[in-house]
């Protein structure tokens, strides 16, 4: 008896907790909602590239997609205009200095030796760059705590790196980070493993966000040729304010329907399952807030089916209990029989979406993505409103009473008790195999 | 009303091959004919195409889209993506306080749309002037198909893993064969509006194919599910066959009335809701509806036949 009541209160303070949240915290929404910043970027000639090609382009097209993914914000738009030029859009919700900064640079990462340029010392290309490398990764030198950036080859890169400190032992070999000289260590014996390090210029070392920024570069790839935001707007949707504005008209009116027919289907019970609902609502769009999830388009899609499936679980519970109130069960134990009994075909439908949800939101880009994110929530979140919720109601109200009021189930008095006897002869007629 | 699935299972197998039939024969047909050689009409989120900004001195552009939308459809402008640009503070001169861009299929150099449009924003927006015109390519990429496709397959792999542990293999790939079922339905029918009325699908579409599969996966095992239960009490008693029917009938109100009301907000938002989103909202209509019916009499009836079969071979 008690563990009800204590169940409730613990409910009236995720509630409660979740209101906070929503009240405090600012909600993200995506391009396609509310708009963003828009960037036009341009291709740059230069010397020893004079013309820019449409192979270039789709090069410089995939390295930007491949940053903007980086910076880790919610379908982002990357989208060639005309020749040289490439547009994009990013939600309101990046810090816009930093995705400048980020679009913007060329992240060429070269290994240099010493050679007569000329009659004079100068360092020359050795022909492996940053496109040799598997992966950049920010670690700490255990000798002295400094940031240093981890470069790990890929095969051809490995050959091309132990060919190159061999020929170079006792030699000066430099590593250069956009033109820029990183450091130039002394090679004291051939590198055979495929690893290597960059250490800061400075005499301090790297910064944390300087090495996590190349190393973010690095692994989203140079930039073929180098790109200059020369445009920078903010937009609307893109999915156009007009749209949006009636979408949300007609959602709160197909909640209100849904509401509507649980009540008038299943009475009572569908009253809580629409306490329940909102209860959902509130704490999965706190969720959304907390985590924070940027909402697109694909995410409410992911949102909606999670309430169908939330709603599915109310319906399943109810059409059991009913059921087992027809089969002449006492209040107490249908209720409790109609949860078991549901029980196992709301979990393993909701494993089911969340196995497929996290294989969708590890593999899958943009889109994909937010549709997972959200739907796993939502699932996840439901199976605490939909059963815990809508249970502890249920008993806190009807208690272990009888059923003084079969309407409030949608039932009459006369459906109580009779069905059972029809169901039994139903499976008697069954077992001579006279099913209809 | 009793409907006997069981004993009717090949009329059902065969009303869900003329279901999917036309919608197979439409995308293979307009693999053939289109240029760009898809099953279904995509949109410029994919093909890419022209857009036009304009230049106008209003501050709240947002008011008058809707309107802009209606009239450039009635011209024929299918889908034209309408997004406002502000124009920071530094750039602003002669007046020109936003930018309306609009986004449509590819215009020709010097062909007839282009003035249509002129005219129709000039007599929504006074003094609105035609800034820039030009191509854009696709926002969408084969690689983003390409990506999700194998992520698709992944998850099909980890359901079908999962219940066959929870049920059994054949309940397991009668699942995902309904899945299939489903998704091949909306793709025909999108097909076949793209064919007829020129519905063209956009990046939307994969989240409403997404949507149907989800369902139809989660409605699929709520009907295995009482199988499942069912078996364990009546197995001795009933055949196979009887079990299946049973449940169904026991389940039934439940299908119904989950999709009615999954349907409900849907046809609300279909109603009611933004242009922009229509198409996406009656693909997942329609695949809810298609799920529904797959789980209950495609599905159903394919777990009966293998049942049958294996019984029948065992027998022999």
């Amino acid at each position: 008896m008690k563990n009800k009541v204590k169940l409730f209160w613990f409910i009236v303070l995720v509630v409660i907790t979740a209101v906070y949240f929503i009240i405090t915290k600012p909600t993200k929404l995506g391009l396609d909602l509310v708009g963003g910043s828009r960037l036009v970027l341009e291709a740059q000639t230069t010397q020893t590239m004079p013309v820019i090609t449409q192979d270039m382009m789709n090069s410089l097209q995939f390295a930007i997609e491949n940053r903007v993914n980086k910076l880790g914000v919610a379908e982002t738009v990357v989208q060639r205009q005309g020749d040289k030029r490439l547009v994009v859009e990013i939600p309101d919700v990046t810090d816009l200095d930093k995705a400048k900064q980020f679009i913007g640079e060329t992240a060429e990462l070269e290994f240099k030796k010493l050679a007569m340029v000329n009659g004079q010392m100068d360092w020359v290309s050795t022909g492996l760059t940053g496109k040799d490398l598997n992966k950049a990764m920010v670690s700490s030198n255990p000798n002295n705590g400094e940031w240093v950036v981890s470069l790990d080859f890929n095969n051809e890169g490995a050959k091309k790196f132990a060919d190159l400190t061999r020929e170079l032992v006792g030699k000066q070999m430099a590593i250069f980070f956009n033109g820029e000289l990183q450091s130039a260590p002394n090679v004291n014996e051939p590198i055979t493993g495929g690893h290597a390090q960059i250490t800061g210029g400075g005499n301090a070392g790297f910064a944390y966000e300087e090495a996590k920024q190349m190393v973010d570069l690095l692994n989203a790839g140079a930039l073929p040729v180098p790109a200059k935001i020369i445009e920078e707007n903010t937009v609307g949707p893109t999915l156009g304010a007009d749209s949006i504005a009636r979408s949300k008209f007609a959602g709160i009116i197909g909640i209100g329907l849904v509401m509507l027919f649980m009540v008038a289907y299943y009475r009572f019970p569908g009253l809580i399952a629409n306490v329940a609902l909102c209860i959902y609502g509130v704490i999965l769009f706190a969720l959304f807030k907390i985590i924070p999830v940027t909402l697109t388009l694909a995410g409410i899609a992911g949102f909606i089916l999670s309430i169908g499936m939330a709603v599915d679980a109310n319906i399943l519970i109810f059409e059991r209990t009913k059921e087992e109130l027809k089969a002449g069960r006492t209040l107490f134990t249908a209720i409790n029989s109609g949860f078991d009994r549901a029980f196992t075909s709301i979990f393993d439908s909701n494993v089911t979406t969340i196995i497929s949800c996290i294989i969708l939101y590890m593999l899958g880009t943009s889109i994909v993505k937010g549709f997972a994110l959200t739907l796993a929530l939502g699932v996840a979140v439901s199976m605490f409103t939909a059963i815990t919720v809508t249970r502890n109601f249920m008993h806190l109200i009807f208690d272990t009473g009888d059923l003084k009021h079969p309407e409030w189930f949608g039932l009459k008095k006369s459906d109580i008790g009779d069905a059972y006897k029809a169901v039994e002869t139903k499976r008697e007629k069954a077992k001579f195999g006279i099913l209809d | 009303m009793k409907l006997d699935i069981v004993k009717n299972k090949f009329w059902f197998l065969l009303l869900s091959v003329l279901l999917l039939l036309p919608g197979i024969a439409a995308m293979i047909y307009s693999s053939v004919t289109y240029p760009t050689h898809t099953p279904l009409k995509v949109g410029i989120d994919y093909t890419g195409g022209t857009t036009l900004q304009y230049g106008i001195n209003s501050t709240s552009p947002n008011d008058k889209l809707g309107d802009l939308r209606v009239k450039l459809q009635a011209s024929g402008i299918d889908n034209p993506y309408l997004q406002v640009i502000n124009v920071s503070d530094d750039n602003q001169k002669d007046g020109l306080k936003s930018i309306i861009s609009i986004r449509t299929k590819f215009i020709e150099e010097g062909s007839k749309v282009t003035d249509e449009i002129t005219s129709i924003m000039t007599s929504e927006y006074g003094g609105a002037e035609l800034l820039q015109v030009s191509s854009v390519g696709a926002t969408l990429g084969s690689e983003l198909f390409k990506n999700s496709l194998i992520a698709l397959s992944l998850a099909i792999l980890g359901i079908i893993f999962y219940l066959t542990v929870r049920f059994q293999f054949d309940y397991a790939l009668a699942a995902i064969l309904g899945l299939v079922h489903d998704v091949l339905f909306i793709l025909g029918v999108f097909s076949i509006l793209g064919l007829f009325w020129d519905v063209q699908i956009d990046g939307l579409f994969i989240t409403a194919l997404l949507t149907v599969i989800g369902f139809s996966v989660h409605d699929t095992i709520v009907v295995f599910d009482r199988v499942r239960e069912n078996l364990k009490y009546y197995s001795k008693k009933m055949s196979f066959g009887e079990i299946v029917n049973f449940s169904i009938h026991q389940t039934l109100a439940r299908s119904i009335n989950t999709s009615l009301t999954t349907v409900l907000t849907l046809l609300a938002l279909y109603l009611f809701g933004g242009v922009t989103t229509r198409d996406f909202v009656l693909a997942m209509m329609l695949g809810i509806i298609i799920g529904t019916y797959s789980s209950i009499f495609f599905c159903a009836s394919l777990v009966d036949l293998w049942r049958e079969g294996a019984k029948k071979k065992q027998a022999a």
